[in-house]
This record gives structure tokens, sequence and C-alpha cells, in this order.
């Protein structure tokens, strides 16, 4: 994205309407950078004060072209660093996802569109995030790459709205910051390394796939459905190479199988939000994160949101985005499945009526029906 | 090159230019402006080990406590000059500071002694080698602290450095032209309201060797030194005289002798200046001088004989006294006046007919000393064959230029510095010498006449416009009395003498004109520069653009351009930062402010030089330095974050475990 230049659309729409033209002026003006005295300009404006003062004063002329030098640093200051922070393309390439407490890296691509001055000293903030991207130098029509990391605490969908650009440059005497909308979002899942024990009837399934992973390919995938188009994550062994190349686009083959096995979890959306809650959301994400490392296939349901039973890194990736985007305190639905073929994960009281139940409480260990509970909230992986 | 080098190398010239700016105005002090230049010099291709700066840290701190305790001394106790002592201070920091290691911390330091060293240099009066200074002062300053800052965020960041390509070279110096511009556009138009300073440089001097406020003929056993210190800067305003060389810048005259040394009769009295009686007497034909003087212990007004009238260009009032001597009022520091003079003198027609029953007082002007006789018979037989008192003084003239020869060389003993010797056995020596015996035999012969000194001839600088007079051009000669002429001017030394000039020496070279016009052009375009000026600059301006022609004087009524320039572009300045620049919020966060207090304490622990720190690059720091502080600040920093940007205003529990925390990791940090 180009940022603003100048006044020149605000000129053109002059023509049509003053009052609008003078109220985007003024939004311009009120929002176009912003000025703010570093430690070292505080001492430098000080001083060019006090050397202006002396200079009328005393009538040296010397004091007077000294006072022209200081005036000059701070307009020379003022001019580049505006220049510093024109005609900039930036782009932000965020990963899917990141885990609470884990570095996500967030990348820019700057392209400096001017002619001939190039750009020095660019700090590029995530408003309300700590962590700042830097740039030394991003010479005239190149392009230069920087990247930030930034530690959530929250699981969430974290809005980019707009990047701030900044910098000293050139004497460190003001830090002038631009505000350029650049959208996306960062996607921040829950945490998958809390140990919780594995619910009742997880492990049948899991001896039973044991058996038939040894008999026939059909035996071991269940019965063939349907094609579905390949998302990140499926097995590559389902990809349907006739209808690959048949569409263009991978397609895989979807089987009964994980419809008929796949462990559901249902996470109560209903406890209102708080840590206890974050712990839940923490806890269903680390459970299916271990059933599916185990190679089981997996189902979510929170409130109005359902992944429907998949398997494989790319199932991982979906319920993680779902429980990223959970909104506790919210109406709880009836899952798509009768209750007794799914674990209920509730930061409230036991449920009843459900195959399993694990109770989070913030700062405890998961509390399951009494067996094989292990770890608390900063337990080690499972 | 790497960038880290060529900062440090930056960083050392610009203090080394700043040295020379404090040089151009105090002067080069042996005792420390020469050791700093050569440590400067010496920190460009020298890293002193670890141990060797342990040493030096040393030496350093005692002497500058000691330097500091001198300066409080002459400050309070013993009185003098503070910025001497200041700026050894200075200097001495200064070469502490270069000789450091390359690190990033003490550049800022470097910048502002620098600073200190072409600040301290204004109270002076620094020549013109202070704008070649400060020129250099901007361009390195420039491209030194703009390339120290990317360095610094490269370090702090983790980023690797940025590269000196041709946008940066341009760049830099583009910063420093645009900075130089600025020092000028505001040197020129900031509205003068008080008079120029006087610096610290141009004290009154005593009598320096050329003129002086007495002559003498009582020196001897040497030669009389070179000294080209230039005394008179002349503009001709009407354009450049033909005969320079002949020019005699009148100083003062002498009426009574002692045998050895001149004087006057009587201090200066003022007196009516006769520019009626001089215009009725002298042809009509005027040269306009626009003259500025060294400073001297007499406050003596030069200019080309006779002088009609003097108008004052600095703050002195000049009068004429009742011998027809110049002089002025006040104390300037360097006394400029434009003086109108007749140009040409009467031909000897017009002397040989004057007439007239007036004649100046006898007892000063036919006064003498004890004469050997030969003396008065030497006056006697010179002048006895004519009757005309022009034809009598030309003989004496005439025998002085073609008998005697000029000299520089003073005599050798005592006895032989009396002018009966120099009449009749040495036959030769330097001007006084040659005036003072024009003096003698033509009030031997009972003519009216008296010793006048000043200065001769001057070299025309093609640079700048102006004749240069400089002491080597010191010279005396004579006025004889005229009736209905007045005093006429006679030089008996033999042509060719040029004055006193000597030939030879440094200042002889093709470069010293350059500098000289360089200097007078400095010293009045800048050191001079005042309200006058500046009234007269915008007023050409605006005659220039078209608008009243007599613009050149509106300061008498109203303000000047740059008056209206500044209030215009000040309150232009006002709105623009009252409206673009965002103040910082006011209301600071309270877990912000934890974390700045917290920064702040591990900046002071020399773990970062800036505030300006990501909270992970300050833990890393730590972890990497201070391990067994890790900890405790890692507990902060947490909780910090987890406050600051978990999407939840914190409540005053949250706060108190988190002031509680910055407690432990201030402790740990320590």
């Amino acid at each position: 994205m180009t940022p603003r230049r100048g006044f020149g659309p605000a000129l053109r729409s002059a023509l049509a309407s003053p009052v609008r033209t003078a109220g985007e002026i003024w939004r311009r003006l009120r929002s176009w950078r912003r000025i703010r005295f570093t430690r070292a300009g505080t001492f430098f404006v000080a001083g060019t004060f006090a050397i202006g003062f002396a200079a009328i004063n005393t009538g040296n002329n010397l004091l007077y072209l000294l006072l022209g030098a200081m005036l000059g640093a701070m307009a020379v200051s003022g001019w580049l660093s505006e220049q510093t922070l024109r005609s900039l393309q930036i782009t932000r390439r965020v990963p899917g996802g990141g885990h609470v407490g884990e570095a996500i890296p967030i990348h820019y691509r700057v392209t400096n569109g001017k002619g001939f001055l190039a750009t020095y000293a660019l700090e590029l903030q995530e408003p309300g995030l700590p962590e700042v991207a830097f740039l030394a130098h991003v010479a005239p029509g190149a392009s230069a790459g920087a990247r930030s990391s930034q530690v959530f605490l929250n699981r969430g969908v974290y809005p980019l709205e707009q990047l701030t650009l900044a910098t000293d440059y050139p004497f460190g005497l003001f830090r002038k910051e631009r505000d350029v909308p650049v959208r996306g979002e960062i996607l921040v899942w829950p945490r998958i390394d809390l140990r919780v024990r594995l619910p009742a009837g997880a492990a049948g399934r899991r001896q039973r796939r044991s058996q038939d992973s040894q008999g026939s390919e059909r035996g071991a995938r269940g019965e063939y459905r349907s094609l579905r188009e390949y998302r990140p994550g499926d097995d590559p062994r389902d990809i349907h190479w006739k209808a690959t190349a048949r569409t263009g686009r991978a397609v895989i083959r979807e089987f009964d199988r994980a419809a008929a096995e796949a462990l559901w979890v249902s996470l109560d959306v209903g406890t209102p939000e708080g840590d206890p809650a974050e712990r839940a959301a923490d806890l269903t994400a680390s459970l299916l994160a271990r059933l599916l490392r185990d190679g089981s296939p997996v189902a979510l349901h929170a409130g109005d949101r359902v992944v429907p039973p998949g398997s494989g890194p790319g199932q991982l990736e979906r319920v993680l985005d779902a429980l990223a985007r959970v909104e506790f305190g919210s109406a709880d639905t009836a899952p798509p499945v009768p209750r007794d073929r799914c674990v209920r994960v509730t930061a409230g009281s036991r449920p009843v009526g459900w195959a399993d139940a694990i109770l989070a409480r913030a700062g405890a260990a998961p509390d399951g029906d009494g067996e094989g509970a292990a770890g608390g909230a900063d337990g080690g992986a499972s | 090159m790497r960038l880290e080098l060529v900062h440090r190398r930056l960083v050392v010239l610009m203090a080394l230019s700043g040295l020379l700016a404090f040089a151009s105005g105090a002067g080069f002090e042996p005792i420390s402006a020469i050791p700093a230049a050569a440590a400067l010099l010496a920190s460009l291709f020298w890293r002193p080990s670890e141990t060797t700066v342990e040493w030096l840290e040393r030496l350093t701190i005692p002497l500058a406590l000691l330097l500091v305790a001198r300066a409080f001394l002459i400050a309070t106790l013993f009185g003098g000059d503070l910025v001497v002592p200041v700026v050894d201070l200075l200097l001495l920091l200064v070469c502490f500071e270069v000789l450091r290691s390359a690190d990033m911390t003490n550049d800022v330091r470097l910048y502002a002694l620098s600073f200190a060293l072409v600040l301290a240099s204004t109270a002076y009066r620094p020549g013109a080698l202070f704008a070649l200074s400060f020129l250099l002062f901007v361009v390195l300053g420039s491209a030194a602290i703009a390339i120290g800052l990317v360095r610094r965020k490269s370090i702090r960041f983790g980023a690797p450095d940025a590269t000196l390509d041709r946008s940066f070279v341009v760049t830099s110096l583009g910063l420093s032209v645009v900075t130089f511009a600025m020092a000028i556009a505001v040197f020129v138009t900031f509205p003068r309201v008080s008079r120029s300073w006087p610096g610290r440089g141009d004290v009154a001097a005593t009598s320096i060797a050329g003129f002086s406020d007495r002559i003498s003929l009582g020196q001897h056993g040497a030669t009389i030194a070179a000294n080209p210190e230039v005394v008179l800067q002349v503009e001709f305003p009407g354009g450049r005289p033909e005969r320079l060389g002949n020019l005699r810048w009148r100083g003062r005259s002498y009426d009574r002798f002692d045998g050895v040394v001149w004087t006057r009769s009587d201090p200066d009295r003022p007196a009516n200046t006769p520019v009626r009686w001089l215009s009725a007497r002298w042809p009509d034909t005027t040269v306009v001088q626009k003259i500025t003087a060294a400073p001297l212990d007499v406050p003596v007004v030069f200019g080309l004989n006779p002088l009609r009238s003097v108008e004052p260009d600095s703050p002195i009032r000049p009068l004429m006294d009742d011998v027809g001597d110049w002089f002025y009022w006040g104390s300037p520091s360097r006394p400029s006046y434009t003086a109108v003079s007749t140009a040409v003198q009467p031909d000897a027609d017009a002397l040989r007919a004057s007439a007239g029953s007036y004649f100046p007082d006898p007892d000063r002007y036919l006064q003498l000393p004890d004469l050997a006789a030969r003396v008065v018979q030497l006056a006697d037989s010179l002048t006895a064959p004519f009757d005309s008192r022009y034809d009598r003084v030309a003989s004496i003239h005439r025998y002085l230029t073609t008998e005697f020869g000029y000299t520089r060389d003073l005599p050798a003993t005592a006895r032989q510095t009396s002018l009966d010797h120099f009449l009749f056995e040495r036959r030769e020596g330097h001007c006084e010498y040659f005036s003072s015996s024009m003096v003698v035999l033509l009030r031997a012969a009972g003519i009216h006449a008296r010793n006048v000194n000043g200065f001769l001839g001057g070299e025309w600088n093609e640079f700048g416009d102006f004749l240069s007079v400089s002491q080597n051009e010191a010279h005396s000669w004579v006025e004889v009395w005229f009736p209905g002429h007045g005093w006429v001017e006679w030089d008996p030394t033999p042509a060719g003498s040029g004055g006193g000039t000597a030939a030879g020496g440094w200042w002889t070279f093709p470069g010293s004109r350059l500098f000289s016009g360089l200097s007078y052009r400095w010293t009045q375009w800048v050191l001079e520069y005042d309200l006058a000026l500046q009234a007269n600059l915008f007023g050409r301006l605006t005659e220039f653009l078209g608008g009243d022609e007599d613009g050149a004087a509106s300061t008498e009524g109203g303000l000047p351009g740059g008056v209206w320039l500044w209030l215009v572009g000040g309150l232009g300045g006002v709105i623009l930062v009252r409206f673009v620049v965002t103040p910082r919020p006011k209301s600071v966060r309270p877990e912000s402010r934890a974390w700045g207090a917290f920064v702040r304490r591990v900046e002071r622990t020399g773990l970062i030089d800036s505030d300006a720190v990501p909270p992970s690059e300050l833990l890393r720091r730590i972890e990497r330095e201070r391990p067994e502080a890790f900890p405790a600040a890692e507990r902060f920093t947490t909780l910090y974050l987890r406050l600051r940007f978990g999407g939840v205003d914190p409540d005053p529990a949250d706060l108190g475990r988190l002031r509680s925390l910055l407690a432990e990791a201030k402790r740990a940090v320590s």
C-alpha cells in the first residue's frame, strides 16, 4: 500500500465542495504525522532558545550564526524525516497463526518508491504490540525486508488495521510517526502443550485403529465417501490423481471412517470470559493436538462453530483457528452428534450426559472424572 | 570501510573543526590546544588498548578536577578570562573521549564537546578561519550524527549496518548545505536589536611597531623588524585611485623635539571642523574613503590629507583638534568611518606664490633643541640662495632625497642615534631620521614645520577590492606651513623606500592576499553585521525587487524587512506546530510508567544506551550481561506485557503486584 501524498486529492475535491475540502485538509493536518521530541531533541531545542536569547542580548553575530545552524538542523530534520516516511510500499506477511506465549514472526517488505532519496532508520510498529521491526536502509527504488517477533499472552484474533512508520532520522532530535493502513490479522491459537489425560473411549479407538492399519488400505481408512478439494495438512496419499488432473486442482478422497470414528470434543462457551474459560480453551486445544498426533480423527464443537471430523496437521490448524475465534460468554448450542459421543470441556460445573468431561480451573490441574489428570497450566508438554 | 570506522573518524574530524574554530578566535594555546590536536589526529589512526584507556582514565579524572578547581578560582578569586580554563577542560575531555574505544556510548558526548568548542569560540572575534571551521563543523557534524543515529538504531534492533552508498553521501552533503544555508538565512534576516559583540580578542593593543604615539630616534642596535599586521583597510566608493603607493594616511603631527623624541605640546582639544575653510582653499576634488582601522591605544583617525570631514560607521565620535589632527571619542572594537579628503595638493607655482600674514605659533613650530652649529650652518647653506619659501623648502627636500640613503638598519650605538650623526656621518637611516632632519633644518631656517606620522601606500587586495595597509607601511613625513594654503606635505625620505615595507615573509605569498580579503569581508559582513547593515541590505533588496527606492533608509521609518519576515515566519511556524505536531498523550498508563522506571534504571547501569529498547531486547541483554538479575527482570517484564498489551485494563491488585515486582527487578539490576 502506498501512503497518501500531499494535498493533491484534497485540492481536487476543493473544486467540488469547499466545506468538505476544509474538513479534509484539517483531517490531514491532524493525522498526517506525529512529531515528538526525543530527549536529545528536548535538550537541543532548549539550547537553541538559550543561544537565541544570548544572541539577542549580546548582539554577538556568531551566536546568530550558530542559532541559524541549529534552526536549520531542526528544519532539515523535519523535512528529511518526512521524506524518509514517504513513498513507501509496505506489505505485511503473518503466519497462519501462532500459539499463546510463543514468538510469532511478522515479516514486512518495504519498497522505497522514491527516485533518489533512500530511507534510513525506519521503524515499523504495530499499534498495541510491543516489538518493533527495523530497517537501517532502503535504497531508492529497492526493497528490503524486516521482521518483528511478537509474543501474545491471550488467544484470539488480533486485527491489524494500520502500521505505524517511525523514524528519528537524521539527527535523532524528533521522532516522526506516520500511520499507514495495512490491513490484516494475527490469529493467536490457544496453547497445545498442557498435559491432559485422554478421555474415556479415546484409548479404545486408538487400539482399533492400530489393528485396522495392519489390514488393507480400505479397511484402515473406512469406506470411500466423496471427493473434495485438498486442504493443507491432508494426507497426500488420499489425493485422487485422476480428478486432480481433470480439474487442475488438488482433489482428495474422503473416507467414512474419519466421520464414524472421530472423537467429538465440545467446548463450553457459555462460561464467562476469564482465566478459567481461557484455560478450558487451552485444554481443548491440547487434547485435540494430542489426539491428532496419535492419528485419531477429531471434530470440534464450540458454540456455533463446528469443525467436521478430520485428521492430520490440516485438521489441527482448523480446530485451532476455530478455538482462536471462540468468544466465551456467548450462547452455547447443542453438538451436531449425540452428547454421549462427545467429550465436554468446560470451566463451569461438571456436566452430565456427555461421554466424558474435563473441567478447567485457572492455575489448577485439569479435572477429569477422577482418573489420569496431571499437570498444571504451566505443565510440560504431554 | 566499516561504518563504525567512518563514523568514528567523522566524529574526530568534527571535534578537530571545533578546535580549529576555537583556535581561530583565541589562538592556539601551546599547553592545551596543541596536545588536544595531536590526540585528535592520533585517534584517527590509533586505537589504544584497554589497559591504555584505563590508564588514561586514571590520569584524566584528577586533571579534570584540577582544571575545574582552576576555573573556580579564576571565577571567584583571581578574576580573568574564564573561557580559557573552561576550554582547557573541554579539550581534556575531548582528548579522553576520542581515545576511548569506538563504542557508541560516548558519541553524543563528543558531539556536545565539539559544539561547546564552537560555542566558546564565539566569545572571541575569530577571523575568517572560523568560517571555514564552522562550515567543516556543519558538514562533518551532519554526516556524523546521521550515521551515528543509523548505527545506534541498528545495534539496538540487531539489524545489519546500513551501507554507505552514493545516496547516503549526497544526502549528508545536502543536509549540511541546507543547514548551512539556513544558518546564513537566519543570520542575515534575524532582526538585530543590540550593538555588535565587542569580543575578547580585539583588546586595544599597546603601540604597535610601525605606528606609535611619538617619534623617537633613540633606538639602536638592530634592524626594524617587518610587521605585516594590517592596521587599515580602505575602500574607495568612488573608484580605486591610480597611484596607491603615494597615498599618505596621515595620523598625527608632532611639534616638540628634544633632540631624540618628538612629542605633542598639548593634549587633544576638539576644535571646529574647518570644512568651509578647507573647501575655500583647496580644489573641489575629493576622495571618499571607507576606512576600518585596527584597534590602537591611540584614538587616531587616519585619512588622506587634508581631511575635510569624517562620518562614523561605528560607535565613535570623530573630532578635529586645534592643530588639525583628527581623533575620536569612544572605544569601539574596530573603529570604522568614512573620510572625505581633498584629492590633490597645491602645485609648485601656487605654493611659490603663496602669500599671507598668518603664521602658526612660532613657539611650537619653530622650536628647536640644542643643535650643533654645523646643523644650523647646513640649513643656512641650503636655503640662503633662495628667496621664496617654497624654493627654500624644496632645496632642503632635494638635499635629503638625493644625498642620503634609506636603510632599516638602526644605528649601532646610542651615540650614533643623534640627528647630527645622521646628517654628517652616517647619511642613511629610516624615515624618521629624514622627516626629523627636514623639520629641524626648516625650523633652523625660520620656516614653520612639523613632523607627521602615519602610513604610506598599501597593498591593493583584488579579492576584496580594498587597500590593505599594514604596519610595514608605517611612515613619517613633514608638513610645512604655507600662508594661504596651510600645512602642506613634504616627504624627504628617498623615493623607492616604499614607506617601511620590508621584502619577503609569508605575507607576500599570493594566498595571503586572498586570506586577507576574506578576513576583511568576514569582519565587515559577519562580525560587524548590525541593524544598520541589515536595513541597508533589505533596502537594496527592496530596490532590486522594484519596490521603494528609499528602502535602504527604512530603519528610520519602521521595522526592517527581516523583522517582518520573522514575524510572519514565526507566526506560520507556531500555527504549523500547533496543528501538525501531535503532543504526547498526557496520561501515561501506570504500567508504562513502571516500565519506564525499570528501563531508566537499566540504562543507568550501562547495559543499554537508550530508553527506547523493546522488552525482548532488554531481557536478552540482561540475560547475557547480568544473568543473576534475569529471573526478577523476566517476572516483571512478563507481568508488564500482560497488563499493557493484554487488552484488559489492569486492576489495583495487578498494579500492586507490578510495583512490587518492579522494586525487586530494580534491586536485581542495580
